[in-house]
């Protein structure tokens, strides 16, 4: 079916506020503090009060023990809304958060809508637990007995990508180096000492083919957006609403033994129903928000969205294509590598700086002429996938 | 979030209504079980009330040979929590049985850096508690 001939979301709703409280190591702040935080900032920058917000949409934070986390952080902020939900597809919930809120103020759930994320993975937990907390979202039958890390089921992944495609621990470790020269011109990175090639190999195995600086931080922090209707934007006077342009999801396996294919994953799916909604495909983007839980996973994404043909992802880091003047600058915060990952915020932060490119408020890092971005997320050992394509204005 | 003390403990299985043929097999007579779809063929792992390619209930366990090789793997060098911490460095493996299906396990009886793709493996049966038997593989 064709998406022309169908009703969509694209266009119609726009992102008009954004806000991100301070990351990296921030102790004695809550999850919930870290969220409301961001959401303030949000709500600032949108111009409007607390008390137009009428939709709530979170993640689950690890570091908070609530079961609806959405819920709560509107009575700690003091919103009763009437449409709110705790999402779940773990790495992936951000963009469906976009995605839903969309839908939400056009099918007249609600009119505006705060979208918020906010964890201590970093000092509310113990690295032990941290790491056992996010293993615990693996199988409790048939795969957690194993000691199957949820890290581990994106190496082997990697790993057979390598041996499929050739692809070498030096091209990893390019995607991440990249991403650090990134973050060397974002404020308030988490790593901000420049790495080689020779550095990521030489950083220690954790589990194979990934070396340390191939795995994503451990981070506290929280982002917040606000979003509603195109109308409403307008009638607000924003200055540069950002339109959410396409959105797709794609949902292929729950057990990692289960991924139809180990190398290529649901972005393949979830891109393309996000590029038709758009009437865009990925030639088009400016720039991207990839999901970096680690360095093989942007490999392989970078190849299912369509930036380079599947098994060229490697080169295609090698040679530049997802830094500055290559086809697709992407995670030019730095990214999970680099900037911060608390757990849901991460995602968010890659709509906050593709929201910040596209509004051309990135300073030196600013992609010249930046109109249209890419998100995509994705979740549990690629069970989970999730892409929103963002645009300004010109682009509609 | 669990608790410290429960993250010191290797996480075991708990079998349910899908699933308690399957780890009594494993227990009680050291065969891993494979589903087969009588309607349509399908043979699948893990086990479920439904085959999973045409939906049909009709499902008959039949032991696996208990052979396949490595499609992919990972040594872990850091551990998932502590309770893995005494284990490392281990191979996590993803083994395509020859039957057809694939499943995580990890590799016993071996070095875990010398676990390479398409390695044949052999079924290893080990008692993880009273009640629960683990599949496990090694060299075949
Ligand atoms: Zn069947």
């Amino acid at each position: 079916m064709s998406s022309k001939s169908k009703e969509t979301i694209r266009g119609k709703a726009a992102v008009i506020g954004i806000g991100m409280s301070p990351v990296g190591q921030v102790p004695g702040k809550s999850p919930l503090w870290l969220a409301a935080n961001a959401a303030n900032k949000a709500l600032a920058d949108a111009g409007i009060g607390r008390d137009q917000v009428d939709g709530v949409l979170c993640g689950h934070a690890f570091a908070a023990p609530f079961h609806r986390f959405s819920v709560a952080l509107s009575e700690y902020m003091g919103i009763r809304p009437t449409f709110s939900n705790t999402l779940q597809v773990s790495g992936a919930t951000a963009a469906t958060m976009f995605n839903i809120a969309a839908a939400a103020v056009n099918g007249g759930l609600a009119e505006t809508v705060l979208i918020a994320g906010g964890d201590s993975l970093l000092t509310g937990m113990t690295p032990d637990m941290a790491l056992r907390s996010m293993t615990e979202s693996r199988d409790q039958q048939y795969e957690m007995p194993f000691g199957i890390p949820v890290s581990n089921t994106f190496a082997m992944t990697a790993h057979r990508h390598m041996k499929d495609y050739g692809t070498t621990a030096e091209q990893l470790a390019m995607v991440a180096v990249t991403q650090r020269n990134h973050a060397l011109r974002t404020p308030g990175a988490q790593m901000t000492k420049p790495i080689t090639v020779e550095d990521v190999l030489n950083s220690g195995l954790v589990t194979t083919p990934y070396h340390k600086l191939d795995c994503s931080l451990i981070s506290d922090g929280g982002a917040a957006f606000i979003v509603t209707s195109a109308e409403r934007a307008k009638s607000l006077g924003i200055k540069k609403p950002i339109y959410i342009m396409g959105g797709g999801e794609c949902y292929t396996h729950e057990h990692i033994f289960l991924m139809p294919s180990v190398t290529t994953t649901g972005a393949v799916q979830s891109s393309k129903l996000a590029y038709d909604m758009a009437g865009y495909g990925p030639k088009d983007i400016d720039v991207a928000g990839v999901y970096d839980c680690f360095t093989g996973t942007v490999i392989m994404v970078l190849e299912d969205l369509g930036f380079c043909p599947k098994g060229e992802g490697g080169r295609f880091v090698q040679d530049g294509g997802m830094t500055y003047g290559g086809a697709v600058p992407c995670n030019t915060n730095g990214g999970l590598l680099s900037f911060a990952h608390p757990g849901i915020p991460g995602a968010l932060f890659h709509f906050h700086e593709v929201i910040s490119q596209l509004r051309g408020e990135c300073g030196q890092r600013q992609v010249a002429g930046a109109e249209l971005g890419l998100v995509h997320n994705l979740g549990a050992g690629f069970a989970t996938a999730a892409t929103t394509i963002l645009g300004t204005e010109n682009t509609l | 979030m669990i608790s410290m003390e429960e993250a010191m403990k290797k996480p075991l299985p708990t079998p349910d209504g899908d699933s308690a043929a399957f780890w009594k097999g494993l227990h009680t007579e050291g065969k891993l079980l494979l589903q087969h779809c009588r309607k349509c063929g399908h043979i699948q792992y893990y086990q479920q009330g439904y085959c999973r390619q045409c939906g049909a209930e009709d499902l008959e366990h039949r032991p696996a040979s208990g052979r396949g090789k490595v499609y992919s793997f990972s040594v872990v060098y850091r551990a998932p929590g502590p309770a893995f911490k005494g284990d490392t460095p281990y191979a996590v493996v993803l083994v395509q049985l020859d039957e057809g299906p694939r499943m995580i396990s990890s590799m016993v009886d071996c070095d875990p850096e010398k676990v390479a793709f398409d390695m044949p493996v052999q079924l290893v049966c080990r008692k993880a508690a009273d009640d629960i038997t683990l599949p496990f593989f090694k060299p075949l």
